[in-house]
Formats: structure tokens, sequence, C-alpha cells
């Protein structure tokens, strides 16, 4: 038997292992049937579409922190905000300190560490990535769609595209440009900050001829789209910006003038405003115009908002996309008397409040639709506090630390703009309301500012704004105008950029001392998070930031 | 014969040198093991047999093994009950799962969730497999050490009937110090804060505890002829925990059946089990406790005389803990299993000869053998929050059903000729699981009546909450092995195992994993004979293994996929569309660990002195991890990959004395210790010709609560170059006195840059381990005449935990809104920026359990023994932390890793009366 012991030991036992692998081998295939095998995503052109295109508009708002452009915490929206004299997220005691987090936004004190900051830098790349496989799969399958319609489709991703590179252009400045799914590592490569505008409005501008010439915000085919309209008023925001955005050294005190920098606009040279100003037409002439009702911008159904350009589509069934404003700045009390949660956070600052005119006998008119100020009723009836007294908001009660202060849960005029869907869910956070993100009267304080810079008038802009809010009309200086759009556009998430033009983001405002070093203008953008240096030594470090 | 692989035969089992050398105190069955058999084997596996198993009230079995033995750790949860995912045998190996070990119940391949089903008077042994020659035998699903565990079987003689039960309750002994109502009132007045006074003096941590009940029975019946047996047994356990709302009850019954035929050629055993479980938990441990200990003491327990729940309002991280008892956490779980064994002696059938002329042919033995099993799992839970805790209401129902089937044929031959035998084995095995999962929540409820059973009382299902999957991963193994003596005392095994996972990229389903093991019996050896009879056994064994593992990782993740990733609207239409959610790897391949280990074993006279020691060295590479990566080029930030290194290293000493051997008296001590230490050695790696590298700190967990969210509260970190799990902190040099009179933690400028900035990398430092680097298991019985006692100690020493309790709840800048401890006004710190100065020393010793025992000495014609005990369970623990028990989550690395926040479970003893008659 010892033949046996010799069969199994020498040559034959690796001989049968080897055997029985292969045999077992076609088990080891995976077949998933609760995933879907990616191809199979755009076996019919509707099917393409839907997986290929309209999916990316789960990206626009989003549910979890640092996701989506606004609506979440944490993200583009609150860089935008609470970094500016526009509003603010104080510390309240223990609440809100978050490892210093809001402070910093409000001093400018960001660090390239900041765990948010790199989230947010993920999340919009992560988006552009997605656009570039996008545009590769519609190559992949066009051969079951008719060439227009390959066009169509190529142009609504590389526009959705466009608006998320305007973001990185907008807060980060000098990044790497990827185009395609294949590209290397070694290949992202920053290309400057006036590169890539360039780019942009390249992008954009070719794709607008085989964009849907439709509403975004209404209900139906084109509903939360990037439609015609949308992909202009992102032009128009780009050239109005483009002494900033063409600005690759933007610490060394100077910036290009945006009158003499030439666009060819649709074959005709325009200067930075008159390309401006010919998209804000171009926005006119669709139709856009003024609700006769402010608020009416922001009910709970504002689908039919005429104003509106593109809003993130709410349901608190039907999408996901959350609203987290209202819940983390009203007060205690305030959630319970309206039977939801809430974080007694965000706040008016001072100059905001002086900007309206709080108290005094001219106050704005939008002071009481944007704020809760003051007494605090709900239905009619004052709402208490656990000692009994009345709620009462104080907004010139605010600082940025409050501990320790008698309003310390009570200071600051808190957000209000959009009304309450009573039957929300979610503690408000998944509403009815839709979200804003451009609407017709920023069009029109953006030509009025285009208009003055190009040496016109824009008090007829200027004035229209003004006089639907029913407020008297004012001379259409860029002061005023810059003024009028933090009236007008409060808690709209367009302070800093607005700031950033101006020349006043890196000066002393509210109450906000200036950095040292700071009148360089490197705060204007945010440094890149430290992560993404690590990972692609390619990249540099915006100037004024040093590499932790 | 000595069985060699996975088989259902008890014979199987031959120990190494028990460290159990006392007689047995309890009247063992007559299956379990002998110490003649338990030194003759020579492994360096650890065999817990019945009278080593824990004898203190056990509630399920994984306690009964706990601090049984050297290197095997079983946490317990925040409520001291051994949890399930909390064994680590020689610590964690890999970092994305994959760190439980294998359950081996009868031959089956099981987990932990199982095994904690089975009801302890079922088991007859446990046999832990540590080095790599061992579990190499096991493959990938034995990379985390393997659990055996040996359940009784019929003794094959006559009729026997068994009863064990036991009774006791609980009660608590230990809470927080919080202020009560004139505390309260007192201090908020002595600072003319503001209070809310709803005129009652209420402790909540009594309103969410209780005393705890437990009772236990178990029937075995068992019996048979010369050609069979079986064994038959049902159980129940039914155990209220000291906290409301969190109960378990478990019905289990068991049949196994042996019958040999063909002139005892042919062997086969047949078992079944299955396992009825109804678990109730509270909904959020954390925030329970957090409110109970939290919330204004002049609340009442219940609603007030209008019918609200009265809470500070600004009180917002936390709910009065009434409320919370409201909510509804339940969990069923059902387990079946069948398993089919046959073995042939194939050279006997085929000649036609019984198997006595067979065992002492001379040419050797060739068996092969069959095993087949199947095993279901459903797992169902049912959630509720009324609405007076959430918004609107909600309500959870989901289920997750797991299929397994294994089956594998072995051929085993053996053969002894002069002085050498031979064994070789050769084994194919195919394991495939179907797991689905279905799940739903609804929310809108008008009435808090129904709960979870009636979900349409609910008026809406968000998009999202409902879903189901389905996923079948697949393991194939092919193992060749050899083991050959020499003389009786040279051993040398060899193995080849090739293992194929389904889970892995195409061209990398493949791993293979050589082991091999010697051993020298030097006890043996003619120089040695003078001394056999003081030192009986002598053995120095060497080991060399390599082990897959597949990390615990999901399947399909080579896979370019896409799924459901939201709704838009599409024509008008809210639309699901699909899309990527993470990044594929399609290179994905096996992680494997390679382990050195080389020990002895000693027996000195007549084995009343029993020592074993070993030193075992493991290196993890590949590593499966979610590595960061660049975005750009990635979409996601995260990629599953095989990078990275982590070794693992210790040190195990048993001894086992029996000092007192009468024959009325007798006294055993027997004391396992071990020493371990991980490192995590590299994070980083290439990919696809790109070098990739994570990021070298990164926070495991951090705490909790109000004034916690985001910022610089992460507590305990996984760092390249150090142990996983340690504390990285700010230095606090002490309290500094603030404008108002109060206190503020003063924090020192490690960096010496001239400014406190307490970011990772700023001025932080390595402050110690959360993971213990000594643990002790120590267990002290005596006997007299018919009476004994236990006593079982188990310790850990080395490491830190880190007190956010205390820091939480010393915080005077969060009073009135929370309430505090007793002694937080007179410190007066108003502070909780987490720095070292809570970071305490987690040493313990702790007194598991006494048991006192009386086997009542009856004559009864069919009564055979009766025993009757008592026993108290967490007697008493020494310590220097200051909170509420040191045995919180110190082995297993996840969030609640070496940080007690909150989560103030408080301290319980069980007493219990315990019963067993055999007739």
């Amino acid at each position: 038997m010892i033949s046996v012991s010799r069969f199994l030991r020498k040559i034959q036992m690796p001989a049968m292992m080897a055997v029985a692998m292969l045999a077992m081998s076609s088990c080891l295939d995976e077949s998933p049937k609760s995933l879907l095998d990616e191809d199979k995503a755009y076996d019919t052109p509707a099917n393409l579409y839907i997986n290929a295109v309209a999916t990316l508009y789960n990206y626009i708002g989003g549910s979890s922190d640092s996701q989506g452009i606004i609506g979440t915490c944490r993200g583009v929206y609150d860089y935008n905000t609470f970094t500016t004299d526009e509003a603010m997220l104080p510390t309240r005691g223990g609440d809100w300190y978050d490892g210093g987090l809001w402070q910093n936004m409000y001093l400018h004190t960001w660090t390239p560490s900041d765990q948010t900051l790199n989230d947010t830098w993920n999340y919009l790349y992560k988006v552009i990535i997605l656009c570039n496989h996008s545009l590769s799969v519609i190559d992949k399958h066009k051969s079951m769609l008719t060439d227009a319609r390959t066009a169509a489709y190529k142009a609504e991703v590389t526009a959705l595209r466009s608006l998320f590179y305007y973001e990185l252009l907008d807060m980060f400045g000098n990044v790497p440009v990827v185009t395609s799914e294949t590209t290397k590592l070694c290949d992202a490569r920053q290309i400057g900050r006036s590169r890539l505008y360039a780019r942009i409005i390249a992008d954009l501008q070719q794709s607008l001829p085989y964009l849907p010439d439709e509403r975004s915000n209404y209900e139906g085919d084109y509903y939360g789209r990037m439609t015609r309209p949308v992909a202009h008023f992102l032009l128009a925001r780009l050239f109005l910006n483009s002494e900033v955005y063409a600005d690759d050294d933007w610490t060394d005190g100077q910036r290009p003038d945006g009158s003499t920098m030439l666009f060819d606009i649709d074959g005709t040279k325009m200067n930075a405003w008159e390309a401006c100003i010919y998209y804000c037409d171009k926005i006119d002439a669709e139709g856009y115009r003024l609700e006769s009702d402010y608020a009416a911008n922001f009910k709970v159904h504002n689908e039919q908002s005429v104003e509106n350009i593109f809003t993130v589509p709410m349901d608190k069934v039907k999408y996901q996309n959350q609203f987290w404003y209202l819940f983390r700045s009203r007060h205690y009390a305030h959630g319970s008397a309206i039977g939801m949660d809430a974080e007694n956070g965000s706040s008016a600052t001072l100059s905001t409040v002086h900007a309206y005119g709080y108290g005094t006998s001219g106050q704005d008119s939008r002071y009481a639709i944007n704020f809760y100020s003051d007494t605090l009723r709900v239905d009619g009836n004052i709402v208490r506090l656990d000692n009994g007294d009345p709620l009462i908001y104080r907004p010139l009660a605010i600082a940025l630390d409050l501990t320790g202060t008698e309003y310390m849960q009570t200071a600051g005029a808190r957000m209000a703009k959009y009304e309450i869907d009573r039957t929300a869910h979610a503690d408000g956070k998944l509403q009815d309301n839709d979200i804003v993100v451009f609407r017709y009267a920023d069009v029109l304080l953006m030509r009025a500012e285009a208009k003055v810079r190009n040496g016109d008038s824009g008090y007829a802009d200027l004035n229209a704004v003004r006089s639907r809010a029913g407020m008297p009309a004012r001379e259409a200086t860029l002061d005023n105008i810059l003024q009028e759009r933090l009236l007008e556009l409060m808690w709209e998430g367009s302070r800093r950029p607005d700031l950033v033009r101006f020349g006043l983001f890196s000066k002393a405002y509210d109450q906000r001392p200036q950095l040292p070093g700071e009148e360089s203008g490197y705060t204007t953008v945010f440094p890149i998070p430290d992560n993404a240096l690590e990972m692609n030594e390619n990249l540099s470090q915006n100037p004024g930031y040093s590499k932790e | 014969m000595r069985k060699f692989l996975v088989t259902v035969c008890i014979g199987f089992l031959l120990p190494t040198c028990s460290l159990q050398a006392q007689k047995k105190l309890i009247p063992a069955p007559k299956d379990s093991l002998s110490r003649q058999e338990a030194i003759d084997d020579n492994g360096s596996v650890d065999v817990i047999t019945e009278d080593r198993m824990n004898k203190g009230l056990v509630t399920n079995s994984l306690s009964a093994l706990s601090g049984q033995s050297a290197g095997v750790n079983i946490a317990t949860g925040e409520n001291r009950i051994a949890q399930l995912s909390s064994v680590r045998v020689r610590g964690t190996t890999s970092l994305t799962g994959g760190n439980d070990p294998l359950v081996i119940i009868d031959g089956v391949y099981s987990d932990l969730s199982t095994l904690s089903t089975i009801y302890p008077a079922d088991i007859a042994s446990f046999t832990i497999l540590k080095n790599a020659a061992e579990t190499s035998k096991y493959g990938s699903r034995g990379a985390s050490g393997v659990i055996q565990v040996t359940t009784k079987k019929g003794s094959g003689e006559q009729f026997h009937i068994s009863y064990d039960g036991n009774i006791g309750f609980e009660s608590k002994y230990k809470t927080i110090d919080m202020l009560d109502r004139n505390g309260y009132i007192n201090t908020a007045t002595a600072r003319g804060l503001f209070y809310n006074d709803g005129g009652y003096n209420t402790d909540f941590q009594d309103v969410v505890t209780r005393t705890g009940y437990v009772q236990n029975h178990h029937i075995a019946f068992s019996g048979g002829g010369e050609k069979s047996s079986y064994r038959a047994s049902v159980g129940v356990m039914d155990h209220k925990t000291v906290v409301r709302v969190n109960s378990y009850r478990n019905f289990v019954a068991k049949f196994d059946l042996n019958q040999k035929a063909f002139d005892d050629n042919l062997t086969v055993d047949f078992g079944t089990f299955g396992s009825s479980q109804k678990n109730k938990y509270p909904f959020d441990e954390w925030k329970l406790f957090y409110s109970a200990c939290t919330q204004n003491p002049t609340f009442p327990a219940g609603r007030d005389a209008a019918g609200n729940w009265n809470k500070n309002t600004t009180a917002s991280q936390i709910n009065p803990p009434g409320a919370l008892l409201g909510e509804k956490n339940d969990e069923k779980n059902l387990n079946f299993n069948a398993h089919i064994g046959l073995d042939f002696n194939v050279l006997a059938l085929l000649t036609g000869r019984t198997n006595d002329e067979e065992a002492s042919s001379d040419k050797g033995h060739l068996h092969l053998q069959a095993f087949g099993s199947y095993s279901y799992n459903s797992l169902e839970g049912a959630q509720f929050c009324p609405t007076w805790v959430w918004a609107q209401g909600r309500a959870y129902r989901g289920e997750r059903k797991t299929e397994d089937w294994l089956g594998n044929v072995s051929l085993l031959y053996d053969n002894t000729w002069g002085a050498h035998h031979l064994t070789a084995n050769l084994l194919y095995e195919y394991q495939k699981s179907e797991r689905t999962g279905f799940w739903t929540e609804v929310k809108g409820f008008t009435t808090n009546e129904f709960g979870y059973d009636n979900l349409a009382a609910g008026s809406t299902i968000p998009y999202g909450g409902t879903g189901s999957d389905t996923d079948s991963p697949v393991l194939c193994s092919v193992l060749g092995g050899l083991s050959y003596t020499l003389l009786g005392r040279y051993t040398l095994d060899a193995n080849l195992r090739a293992d194929g996972s389904s889970m892995f990229g195409d061209n990398n389903k493949w791993g293979w994993f050589p082991s091999v093991a010697a051993t020298w019996d030097i006890a043996q050896e003619p120089f040695f004979r003078a001394l056999r009879d003081k030192i009986s056994i002598f053995r120095f064994r060497m080991g060399y293994g390599q082990s897959g593992n597949t990390g615990g990782i999901d399947s399909y993740n080579s896979l370019s996929l896409v799924r459901p990733v939201g709704t838009v609207s599409y024509g008008g239409t809210p639309t699901v569309t699909m899309g990527q959610w993470r990044n594929a790897n399609p290179d994905l391949k096996w992680e494997t660990r390679s382990t050195f280990n080389v020990g002895t074993d000693l027996c000195f006279w007549q084995s009343r002195v029993v020592l074993t020691a070993e030193y075992y060295y493991s290196r993890t590479t590949n590593m499966l991890y979610q590595y960061d990566v660049p975005v750009p080029t990635f979409t996601f930030d995260k990629l599953l990959a095989n990078m990275g290194k982590m070794s693992n290293q210790g040190f195990e000493l048993g001894v086992g004395v029996t000092a007192i051997q009468r024959k009325n008296m007798e006294l055993n001590v027997n004391v396992n210790l071990s020493w371990q230490k991980n490192k995590l050695i590299s994070l980083s790696g290439d990919y696809n010709g790109t070098h990739l590298s994570a990021a070298d700190i990164t926070s495991i967990g951090g705490l909790n609560g109000a004034g916690f969210h985001g910022g610089d509260n992460n507590i305990v970190y996984q760092i390249v170059g150090q142990p996983l799990g340690v504390f990285y902190l700010p230095h606090c040099t002490g309290l500094k006195k603030n404008d108002d009179g109060s206190y503020s933690y003063e924090i020192a400028d490690l960096d010496h840059n001239g400014r406190i900035n307490i970011e990772d990398g700023g001025d932080r430092y390595i402050a110690g381990q959360a993971t213990p680097k000594w643990t002790l298991g120590s267990n002290i019985s005596f006997r007299y005449k018919a009476f004994d006692v236990s006593l079982q100690m188990n310790g850990a020493f080395g490491h830190k935990i880190y007190n956010g309790t205390s820091l939480s709840y010393m915080n005077m800048s969060s009073f009135p809104d929370y309430n505090v401890m007793r002694k937080a006004p007179k410190k007066n710190i108003k502070d909780q920026t987490a720095t070292d100065y809570w970071l305490e020393k987690g040493d313990y010793l702790n007194f598991d359990y006494i048991t006192v025992g009386w086997n009542v000495p009856l004559r009864a014609r069919y009564i055979t023994g009766l025993r009757i005990s008592a026993s108290v369970n967490n007697l008493a623990t020494i310590t220097s932390y200051s909170g509420i028990t040191p045995m919180i989550n110190s082995y297993i690395v996840n969030s609640t890793l070496g940080i007690d926040d909150k989560r103030s479970y408080p301290a319980y003893r069980s007493y219990s009366l315990g019963l067993s008659i055999q007739f």
C-alpha cells in the first residue's frame, strides 16, 4: 500500500488539485442580480438619457453634508455664505463650535487641512468625472441615436459639467482640468485660472445651440434640467466676474480690465460687460419676469414662478434633495411650535441687519420676508421659552461667539425666506419648496451692474427690482447695486463672489478684522485641500497658503 | 485512527496537553475527552472541555469561553453580554473586516451569531486553532483563527435523560452620580441661571433600569445501541436585562444520530439544529443613557399632568428617557441546519473485511469522507419610533436571509510501517451562500398604537426607504496535506491549499496558501527516559504558513456596475436613475496573512503541572482596505484595494497546577496570560502603476453629543507605524482659571510654533493605545468532598480608556440645559475640549464569577447525578478607572474602541441558582 501514498504524495496530487481548480473555476464567476451590469443600463435611447444624462441631476442638490451646491450643510453654499458679511453661524455655548469650523469661515482662517473643504472638493470633482463618464457612454452608444440627439445629450452633460467647473473656478481658482475618464493622474494638471475660465465659456457657448430653449423651473419635461436659459444665466455670471476669473495671479494687486477684455459672442466682439448684458438680454427675451410678490418665489409650491430660472426640484416623498437651512437656523422653541426640530444656528450679521434698515422708519420690505426677528409668533400665537418668556430673536445682539452672553440662545435674525412647509418631513429638511439656485431678479442686478461698469445707466434694472419690493428708487451706483444684491438675494448663496468682485472680500467688514497679509487677496480663493496635494504631486498650492 | 479534517467524528478533536489537569468537578458525559486522550495528540491547539468552560451564569455560549484561552478575547457590549462579532483570536489582522474567527460547529462552517444560539449545556468542547498550520486547513475562513465546537452526542449506551437549568436575577450596583433635584436647583440658583422646575425629584437612571431576570432550562435525551447512538435536546433561555426593553429569548432544539454499518466500515453522522431567538434592544442605547444621565431631574419620570413629555427645550441632543423607552427595536433570528457526514473505510469495503480486521491491517487505511450541510438563517428587524420622539413617527421592517450550501469530499490515507507514520489527505470543497435582504420604512403616523405592526398606518413611504438586494458569493477550495511522523517523536506537517473566491477580480480569484509545521517530542527521546516519570510531555513545535482573507468585503467590488442612485424628473415624472456609487477595482485580490509560531508544551508529575508557551508573529500583506484615492482622477475618494501591511505578534503562556490532589480534596489553579502587539506598517502602494497612499493619520472614533459635532473631537486613530487604535490627543497641562472663576483645560503647544492648533497633525501626540498589551484569564477551583468552589478572574493591562462621559458630564457650560455630575459644580470646569485630561489607565482585574456547587451524593435507583450550585457574576472589579466600568470595547476596531462616551450601561451583578440532574 505504499504505492497509494506515493500516488498521493508525489506527482499526482498537485495535478489533481489543478484539475479540481479548473473544474470549479466557472463557479466563481459573479452574476449580480440586484446590481446592473453597466452596459445594460444604456439599452435604449430613453435609458441612455435617464442613466447617462438625467442621473447627473441627482448631484445638484443633496441629502448629506458637503453634497449638493445648495440645500445641505458644509458645502459650496456655506463657503459662499458664512465667509461673508451676509450671515454667520455663531458659537452658542456648547452649540455650533464644531471645532472652530464656522468661526474659521467667518474670520477667513480656514486651512488646507479642513475636512469640509476636502469633502467639497471631492464632491465637485466627483460630479465632473461622472459627467466625463456620461460623455464617453453617450459616444459609445451613439449608434442608436440620431446625430441631433447625440449632440443634445452631450451638450446637456457638457453644460452641466461647466456648472461644476464654474464652482471650482470660483472657489479654488487654479485647478486641474480633467475632461476624459481615461485621464491619468500625471496628466491632471492645473492650467491656470484664465485658461479654465476660457474653457468653461467655450464649453457653454458650444453647448447652447443644442440645449432646449425651455423653462427649467416649471414642472414637466424640462423640470430641473440644464436648459438654455440656465446656461445663459451662468454665462452672464461668468462674464460679470471676468476680472476675477481671468486673473491668473489674484495676489499681485492687479486685475485685468473687463471693459478691454474682448470675447467672441455669436460672431460679435464684445467686452466682458457687453457679453454679460448680451446674455441677460437673452434671458429677458426668453420671457422671464419678476413675480409681483417677492415671497412667491419661495412658496411651498413655487414651481409656477415666472421669475425662477434654475431650481432644485423638491418633493418630500419623490425626491431625496434636502433643505437644511431653516432647520439649522431657528430656535428650538420655534421648531417645537411648528412640530419640527431645530438647531438654533445661522443668523444675519449686524451689517446685514443694518443694511435692511432694521428698526428704522425706512426698513426694507424684504426684511420681514427674509428673517424671523423680534417676538416670534406662530399661527398668531407668541412662542414661549421654557421660562414662559416670549421667544424674542435679537438681531442686534449677534456676535461670532455668543457663549456666556445674555442672548446666547436668541441673538440674531433667523432665516425665513422660504415658506414653512407644515407637512414637511425630516424636521423640514424634506419640504416641497423648490430651492432657488438662479432667478431673474439676479439677472436684472447683473445687467444693472454690467451697464454701470460699461459706463451706461443701470437705473431701470436696479429700480425694477426695488420697486417690486415696494422700495423707493435709488441711483444705480456700484455700491447701491452691491447693497441691493444683499437685500434682494439674501440667503441665496452668491455673496462671496459679489464681495470678491467688488474687492471687498479681503477687507475688514461687519465684525470681521482683516487678517495679516490678507490685503494681497489670497483669501479670495480657498486653498487646494492638503489631501488633494498629497495624492497628486503635480498640484501646487494656491498663493498665500502654506502646505502644513 | 486520527482523523484530520472537517469531519463530524468527535475523535477528530484530539487536543494537546490540556491545561485542565484536574478531575472533573461536574460529572462529565462519557464522550468528553479524557485526560489520556488529551495528552496523546501533538498539535498546538487549545481545547476547552466542559469542565473548563465558565460555570457562572452563562447566558450565551460565547461567554462560556471568556478568559479560558490565551490570545482569545471575548469582548462584551456595554451590557456585559458577549457580543456578536466580538471575538478576536490573536488580535485584529485586517482593516476591512474578516477578523471574526471561523466557527465550526460539528463540522459545519458557521459564525459567531449561530454559536451564540447554541445552548451552552449542549457543548462538549471548544477547540481553538491559532497557528497557521492548523488554520490553513480551513483556508480563508480560518485566517482569523478557528473555534471548533463539538456538541454532545449520544453515548451509544443506555438511555439517559439530563436536566440543566438555572434561575437568577440581576441588579445594578453602580450608576453615574449626577445631581439630584436639590443639587440641580441649588446649583442653578447659586449661579443665577434660569432653570425649569418640573416639581419632581427623578433619578432617570432608575427610570430606564429594573431588576433583571434570567432563566435557562435544558433537557437532553440520549441512547442507542451497539451500532448507533443518538442525542436529542431542547432548551430555552430567557433573559430580561437590567435595562428596560432589553431582553433576549432563545429556543433551541438539536438532534444527532450516529450509525455504523457494513461491518463498521461505514459511519454515518446526521445532525440537525434549530434555534429561534427573539431579542429586544434599546433603539439607541447611547441616546438612552445620555438622556437618562442628563435629563433635568425635576421632571417627572413619565408624562406630566398635561400628558406631555417634559424636556429642557435647549437640550436638543437628548429626549425624555421615558419617551425613549417607547421606541422599539426588535429582532427575530431563526437558524436551521442539517448536515450529514459519511465515512467509508475504502480498502476494507473493497476487500470485504470488517473494521476490526482492517484496523489491524499493516497496509494502511484509506478513508473516503463526504460531508454536506445546509444552513438557513433569517434575521428580521422591526423598529418603531413614536411621534413624541420622532416627528410624524417612523416604522421600519427588514429582513436578511441567508442560505448556505457546503459540500466536501476528502480522501484520507493513513499508514504506519516500522518507525514511520504517514497520513495524507486530499480535499475538495465548495461553499455557496445566497443572501437576500428586504426592508421598508414608513413615516407619517397619527397614532402610536400600532407600533410596527401595521405599516398601513403610516401615510408616506419615502423613496430610498424601501429596497431589496441579493448576492451569492462562492468559495471553492482544494487542499492537499501530508503528515509524517518518525519514531513517534519527529512530526512534519505540510499543506497546500488553493482558495478561490468569486469576490475577486477575474485574474485573481485563486490564491495559493502553503503551510508547514514541525513538532519534536523531546520527552520521547531515549536520552530523556530517566526524566520521563517527572516530565511526561516535553514538546517543541514550530510552524509557518499563509492564509488568505477576504476581509469581510462584499461581492461584486471588482465589477463595473450601476445601481439606483436616486430619482430625478424625467418627462415630468420622478424617475429612478442608475449610476455608479463606488470605484470598481478589477484587480481586487486575496489579502494574505503569513504566520510564524514557535512554542513548547510541558507536563510535569503526571500532569500535576502543565505549562504551554508560544510566540507568534504574523504579517498581513496585500491588505484590503478602503484607500484614499485622488479625486480627480478617481470618481470617488475611496477605493477598495490591496496595498498596506500590518503585523501582529504575541506571546502566550498557560500554566495549570493541581496543587492538591487527594481523595477528598483538590485544588486547581489555571492561569493564561498573553501579550499582544499590533503594528500598522504601511497604507500605501501601487495601483495600476500609480503610487497611492492613504492618510497616515485616520480617526476611528470620537465623541458625540452636545457641542461635539464635527471639529476636533476625534479620540482614537489608526496611525501608520503605530498599533491600530491609539489615542492621539492634545496634551492638557492642567486646569486654568478663567475670568469668571470657572476653569478650562490648558493645552500645551506641543509643536512649539507659538499657537495652539488641536487639529490632526497640530498640537497632538500619541498618548497610549486602546487595546490591552496584556490579558489575563485565571480560574481557581477547590473541591472538598462533594463541595466545590470555582472563581474566575479576567484582566487586561497596558491600555487606556478615554473617559468622554466625565468630560461631558463635568462640563458646567452645558448646565442647566443638561444635568451634570454631583462633583461638577465644585470643580467648575466650563470646557469640553477633548484633551488627554480624561485619558485614564484601563488596567483592570475583574472577578467574573464565583460558583459554589454541591454534587449531592444520592443513591437513588434512577438518578445518577445531582448537582446544585449558586453563582454570583460580575462580583467585583479592581481598577483605577474612574468611570462605571473599564470593561468597555477594548478589542474590536470600530468607533467605540477605547472610548467611554456616555454609553453608561449601569454596572450590575447576577445572582443565580443552578440545578443539574442526570437520570
